[in-house]
């Protein structure tokens, strides 16, 4: 099976920890990697099975590279949060004011602002994580190498995190972890630290989980929409529902249908 | 000037990050290092943030350095609040620190510089060849990559590294097992310094050079307030902004840094030039027995030193954990006030790392940041230059030679694209 692993504007987090998982050099033989430029010098952009793309569309250079990689590949992976939401890099407000405060006119490069892949193109599936998590990096190749696709979580940190056993930050210690509105898959690690969830995997699928009627806490500990939002913004801000998802929280549905109606 | 002869790299391989590689070759040797990653302003993007959350945001600048990017702006940030951490505190910092030190030397020399020194295209390569060595690399990694699991929940962007201390303390058992691991792996990282003890350094590079480093508190390493230079003289990181000068270059979205007018050098060979008699133990030994090595005129010396460093902080986070086996629960440290400024240098594994922040009522509202990248980039495309122009006066006029060459000047940096293109000031 032909794989790519590619990156695009980023910290390199995600090609960092497909290269360093503990098994990775078990498994390589596994599978023929055409592209992974991060380590290795020998590789071009040609026709695979899966590409594995980590990064945010920042240049005019990656959305180029990213429509190549589209072609080239029958499957396409969103890779942790800056390809699949824009990343941290998204939350910047007035790209140009700050880029001319930085750079002034002296540079020749064009950048712009932050967007995830699935703006330019179509995604297959998700990968989620700041950095995706080793397991779940294993169970994606693993699907894929026996011809299968693998399931994406559509439930919340929460129900890891109660399942552990850990005590819960957002209701004992009343701090606002994101734990309601974030998708699982990091067996709730950072509650488990008594560190409330910064949301780094991104929001939990809308519309599907039950992630209200945990999140209505945050209205009972009395943080308003806006602390929630500016919170979720830092690793969501360019997630399209996120607004949707406040104002179910938040109890604004019926009010924004009424107006929609009329 | 007439240009005989163009070389480029546009995307250079195995280094963290992008940027490409121009050398022009005419009357003159040209060289310049294109950086052509976008920018992420995170001074922008953090700021109106709770400091708390703005620390979880900086780390995110870089993955094979985010733990110098969560403890510096930490550290800047408890500066600026009177917010004074435990002494079991510094010293688990100290330990999660190093052990990032020791991954990224060893994701560096074994994923991405080695195979060029055995002429093979990547580590799977090598690893088919001869797997016991790359099997060494991943053994060090794995020692550094499971400390910061232990001490930082996770390797890559640790959440339970907070400001004040730490979410979790972990276990007198954890502690133990550190120190038996790093039993197992110092002999690892003594091979790592034999295998590059067999590689002469290319001489075309070769020409005096400024190096800066920390002036570490009282141990060899990462933690201090002031920065010396080779050349003896030395300034407090408060006064950082009078003396290191960041500016805009045409060709790249990272700013280049300049020391008293010229371009310097940082990582792991300056540590070693301006820290060289507070090594110990095995480190201290390996660094006599292979005194040529530590050179202070060549850029290659800084693989060799990062190599030298393996061995130093395996041992360093072995005497770490022995001092942390009677580790006990404690809260973290509060905040005195919620206003301020604060300033931190540390030792990132590619050099200097220093943040200044401004906080009102608890929120951020100026950063500023200037990362080792940044800093090296002038002396680095001075140093490709000089390869460039020795090979070609020497006869070899093979473009895919010439760029393999500058290439490897390149990697002996160990540059962190990602890192250096944060840029912003406000």
């Amino acid at each position: 099976m032909k794989i790519g692993i590619h990156g695009l504007t980023s910290c390199y987090g995600c090609q960092l920890s497909m290269a360093a998982v503990k098994r990775i050099i078990d498994v390589v033989d596994s599978f023929e990697i055409k592209y992974f430029y991060m380590v290795s010098s020998d590789k071009k952009i040609e026709k695979v099975d899966v590409a594995f793309l980590e990064g945010s569309v920042c240049t005019e250079e990656d959305e180029k590279e990213l429509k190549k990689i589209r072609e080239n590949a029958d499957i396409l992976v969103a890779v942790g949060s800056c390809a699949i939401h824009g990343g941290v890099q998204g939350m910047l407000n007035s790209y140009e004011e700050a880029y001319k405060e930085v750079y002034g006119k002296e540079i020749s490069y064009e950048g712009r602002k932050s967007r995830p892949i699935d703006k330019f193109v179509k995604v297959d599936y998700r990968l989620p994580g700041c950095p995706p998590e080793e397991e779940e990096i294993m169970y994606y190749l693993a699907t894929f190498a026996i011809g299968s696709y693998p399931e994406e979580k559509d439930y919340p940190v929460c129900a890891e995190c109660r399942r552990k056993g850990n005590p819960c930050i957002l209701i004992e210690k009343g701090e606002m972890c994101l734990g309601p509105v974030t998708v699982a898959g990091c067996d709730a690690r950072c509650p488990g630290y008594n560190v409330a969830c910064i949301g780094c995997r991104g929001p939990v699928p809308h519309g599907i989980a039950w992630f209200d009627s945990l999140a209505r806490t945050f209205k009972e500990k009395g943080f308003s929409k806006e602390d929630v939002k500016k919170r979720m913004e830092i690793f969501a801000s360019q997630y399209q529902k996120l607004d949707e998802m406040l104002d179910k929280i938040y109890g604004d549905l019926n009010e924004n249908n009424k107006g929609d109606t009329s | 000037m007439k240009i005989i002869r163009e070389i480029q790299v546009d995307h250079l391989a195995r280094i963290e990050g992008k940027a490409g590689i121009e050398v022009n070759i005419g009357e003159e040797i040209e060289a310049k290092i294109n950086v052509t990653e976008g920018p992420r302003f995170f001074e922008v993007i953090t700021k109106d943030k709770k400091y708390d959350e703005a620390v979880a945001i900086f780390s995110r600048i870089c993955s094979f350095c985010s733990i110098p990017h969560k403890l510096t702006p930490i550290e800047a940030v408890e500066h600026a609040l009177n917010i004074v951490p435990s002494e079991q505190t510094k010293k688990l910092r100290e330990l999660l620190y190093i052990s990032n030190v020791i991954y990224s030397h060893a994701l560096h020399l074994y994923l991405f510089v080695i195979p060029d020194y055995l002429g093979y295209p990547d580590a799977f390569t090598v690893a088919k060849k001869n797997g016991d060595l790359i099997k060494n690399g991943f053994l060090l990694k794995d020692f550094g990559a499971d400390i910061q699991s232990i001490i930082g929940s996770r390797s890559i962007h640790p959440e339970n590294a907070i400001v004040g201390g730490f979410g979790k303390i972990p276990s007198k058992i954890e502690m133990k097992k550190i120190k038996k691991m790093a039993d197992d792996v110092v002999e690892k990282a003594i091979k790592t310094v034999e295998f590059f003890a067999e590689y002469e350094y290319p001489e075309y590079v070769n020409k005096e050079r400024r190096h800066l480093s920390i002036k570490p508190y009282e141990e060899y390493g990462v933690y201090g307030s002031s920065i010396i230079s080779s050349d003896n003289s030395s300034f407090d990181v408060e006064k950082y902004k009078k003396h290191l000068i960041e500016s805009v270059v045409s060709h790249s979205f990272a700013k280049h840094g300049t020391f008293k007018g010229e371009p310097y050098m940082v990582g792991a060979i300056s540590r070693l030039i301006n820290n060289l008699s507070l090594l110990k133990g095995e480190a201290k030994e390996l660094a006599d027995k292979y005194k040529n090595f530590i050179s202070s005129k060549n850029c290659f010396a800084n693989n060799f030193a990062q190599a030298i460093e393996l061995v130093y902080f395996v041992e360093r986070a072995k005497e770490l954990a022995d001092e942390l086996t009677e580790i006990k629960e404690e809260k973290k440290a509060e905040a005195g006030k919620d206003s301020g400024e604060g300033y931190a240098v540390t030792e990132a594994p590619r050099g200097l790392l220093i943040y200044y922040t401004k906080i009102e009522n608890g929120l951020v509202k100026s950063v500023d940041i200037i990362t080792p990248t940044a800093m090296f980039l002038p002396m680095m495309e001075s140093d490709i230059a000089s390869m460039a122009e020795g090979l070609w006066n020497d006869g070899y006029k093979d473009v895919d030679l010439i760029g393999k060459k500058v290439e490897m000047v390149a990697r002996s940096y160990d540059p962190c694209i990602s890192c250096s293109v944060h840029v912003a000031k406000l």
